[in-house]
């Protein structure tokens, strides 16, 4: 698929980065605590964030590349 | 629920500061470790079908998607996967800030993001009950991309309607004051394993849709 169609282009675009922004701050709030809990949370937040990179790339047509058709 | 059964009720009841915190805080952590080591376990599930979808596409068909009939089968949606998966990172942030207004005994505020996680949670299952329904890629027993697709999204949405029905059952328990701010590990397994559920999906969003 040639990166994303329309509506659903935009609003995966704008949800990744406000999902993205709020991650971030969680992501923060967490940096200074040492518990089991907050350490797994700081990788995880952290993790999801990256989650919404990869949806910004999907947005951007960046990814996929190459491939069949779009089903 | 687990919470429940090493201390009666997570918020207990008198000795604050005591013999009870004590308990408290040793059964705590261990619990917390326990539940860790089971997401350590789920982490072994995902990566052992992960793999041989992995092994699958790299060994057994030229190209990809695979050719099925003479024709090689259509990319699955990635536009509706990108806001399917908005959606589910986006209740994963919403179950963060649930816990720490619980945190911070902002029991409205906390309402507010827990039932946002929920609700969340069910449009994500139902963005993949739409995306199965529409994907045509030849079904569950067709040929790799189909078996492989359906068993891991499958997989995982089954995880998404456990933590659906985790999430909701911690919410009858903070309303019935089994936990308070001080005591609330409950809460803090749901929120891990929400995490942890949103985390697959990065993994398999990519696998699937971006790969």
């Amino acid at each position: 698929m040639e990166g994303l169609a329309g509506i659903e282009k935009v609003i995966a675009l704008i949800g990744g980065v406000v999902v993205f922004v709020f991650a971030i701050i969680g992501l923060r709030g967490e940096w200074h605590k040492n518990g089991l809990d907050d350490n797994v949370t700081k990788v995880l937040l952290g993790l999801m964030a990256l989650g919404c990179v990869l949806v910004w790339l999907a947005a951007f047509g960046v990814l996929p590349r190459g491939g069949g058709g779009v089903a | 629920m687990a919470v429940s059964v090493a201390h009666g009720h997570d918020a207990g009841h008198g000795d604050h500061g005591g013999h009870d915190d004590v308990i408290y805080n040793e059964t705590r952590d261990m619990r917390l470790m326990g539940f860790v080591l089971f997401l350590v376990s789920d982490v072994v599930l995902f990566s052992s079908y992960i793999f041989a979808y992995i092994y699958l596409r790299n060994s057994v068909t030229p190209v990809w998607p695979p050719i099925v009939g003479g024709h090689q089968l259509p990319r699955l949606d990635t536009a509706f996967a990108a806001v399917n998966s908005v959606v589910l990172f986006g209740s994963g942030v919403t179950m963060h800030y649930a816990l720490e207004n619980w945190k911070h005994a902002n029991k409205p505020r906390y309402n507010l993001f827990m039932w946002l996680t929920i609700l969340l949670g069910l449009a994500f299952l139902g963005g993949q009950a739409y995306e199965y329904a529409h994907a045509q890629i030849g079904g569950w027993s067709g040929n790799t991309f189909g078996a492989s697709f359906f068993t891991l999204t499958g997989m995982h949405g089954g995880h998404v309607f456990v933590g659906v029905c985790f999430l909701f059952a911690l919410w009858l328990q903070t309303q019935r004051g089994v936990y308070n701010e001080h005591r609330f590990f409950g809460l803090t397994a749901g929120t891990l394993y929400w995490h942890f559920v949103d985390v697959i999906w990065v993994v398999l969003f990519f696998l699937f849709y971006l790969w």
